[in-house]
């Protein structure tokens, strides 16, 4: 198994996920910021040029962070990172496709990449201002739906929890205030195990 | 069980799944032009002010249109929405999010709102642009995965009615082509007797 990711990207979420699993897995870096996802050798495994790309012991790869989650957390039982009911299933699914569906590419793409939004220099400030905008709004909705504890859904721990990870990672990086409850679960997750690995790796 | 929708949008991959399912169930319209996903009435059954939205016998509320497929499918296994093979349902779960994800959020959102994405009006064309651009790339891959069979997974599942709404989009409200493969799948999609069924119930046959 071999994760394609890029430090700090939205790949970190899987990078997390694999070790929470904690089995062995390969991580190999294309950094976006380089160009590396589109580089043919990249290309070649995801022609979409996207992180996280996941390459599976018998070279077929999956694409798409909630796919790959969903598909990691339902072969590694053992793990305990979903439900094993199809309510608690759909659930995480739900939570997975609100983070990477329209927290991330609506609220964050934009902050981090305002150039590709703006036509002058001038307008990027504006842009970003309406990214962060959209990304505190999501949030809030976020902490106000909590149903959960320290983790964000009732039924414990699970892939939903990376994905959230990510986000929080990039609420430091932009400069934006979490609610309580988000900036409370961010504490939770840096106190895992599993957490501090994943970043080692990436800052290695 | 009851599907709030606006015709013609992302709901309606959802109605046709309802409509493949086969068993009774309401659909309600959600008139998303006079703003109704941001009344009360609706907020406090989705603070998304999204469809589709999806509320079970039982009352409770499911969101997210990879999330409600899922769900569908999984509770209705004779309609066989989900390939039974794991490797091959996950692959079913892949394009779908890549549909909605990808195809919809980042291509049509650019191009259906810009202004959601550019504060500036002189940013406007740039950024339609830019969702044309990340939609045909979409389109692409969805024609490769469609080479020599008529449907993404073999059999038609979940991630066929994500396929047909975003190009329910392209070619029919904004009348381009489709690449070959695409298109055939589109066709086959019109002439299944749930997509017409559907088309006609959301007034768009």
């Amino acid at each position: 198994m071999k994760l394609l990711y890029s430090p700090g990207a939205c790949s970190l979420g899987i990078h997390v996920i694999l070790e929470e699993i904690g089995q062995p897995f390969a991580a190999e870096r294309f950094s976006t910021r380089d160009g590396g996802t589109y580089t043919p050798e990249f290309i070649a495994m995801n022609p979409k040029s996207k992180v996280p790309t996941l390459v599976r012991d018998d070279g077929s790869v999956l694409t798409e962070f909630q796919t790959i989650a969903f598909w990691l957390a339902k072969s590694n039982p053992g793990a305990k990172l979903i439900p094993t009911d199809l309510e608690g299933e759909a659930r995480v699914l739900e939570m997975l496709d609100y983070i990477c569906g329209t927290i991330h590419p609506q609220g964050f793409t934009r902050q981090f990449r305002a150039v590709n939004f703006a036509r002058d220099a001038e307008d990027e400030p504006r842009v970003v201002a309406q990214g962060k905008a959209l990304a505190e709004k999501y949030l809030a909705l976020l902490a106000q739906s909590w149903k959960g504890s320290d983790w964000l859904l009732p039924s414990g721990f699970s892939v939903a929890d990376c994905a959230l990870f990510f986000v929080e990672r990039w609420c430091l990086r932009a400069g934006i205030t979490p609610p309580a409850r988000i900036a409370a679960h961010y504490e939770a997750m840096m106190a895992r195990p599993a957490v501090a690995r994943a970043l080692a790796a990436e800052a290695a | 069980m009851k599907l709030f929708y606006a015709p013609g949008a992302c709901s309606i991959g959802i109605h046709v799944l309802l409509e493949e399912i086969g068993k009774p169930y309401e659909a309600e319209f959600l008139n998303l032009r006079e703003g109704a996903q941001f009344k009360p009435e609706f907020t406090s059954i989705n603070a998304k002010s999204k469809v589709p939205t999806l509320v079970r016998d039982d009352g409770s509320v499911l969101t997210e249109y990879p999330a409600i497929a899922y769900y569908l499918a999984a509770t209705n296994p004779e309609a066989k929405l989900l390939p039974a093979d794991p490797a091959m349902a996950a692959r079913a779960l892949e394009l779908t999010d890549f549909a909605v994800a990808t195809m919809h959020m980042q291509g049509f959102a650019r191009m259906f709102r810009p202004a959601n994405f550019a504060p500036s009006e002189a940013d406007h064309e740039a950024v339609k642009a830019r969702g044309r651009e990340i939609y045909e790339k979409g389109l692409a891959v969805m024609d490769r995965a469609l080479e020599g069979q008529d449907y993404l997974c073999g059999e038609f599942s979940m991630a066929d009615s994500a396929l047909f709404y975003v190009c329910f989009w392209w070619a029919a409200r904004l009348g381009h082509a489709l690449p070959a493969n695409v298109a055939a799948h589109y066709d086959r999609m019109k002439a299944r007797p749930a997509v017409a069924r559907t088309m006609a119930a959301e007034g768009l046959a």
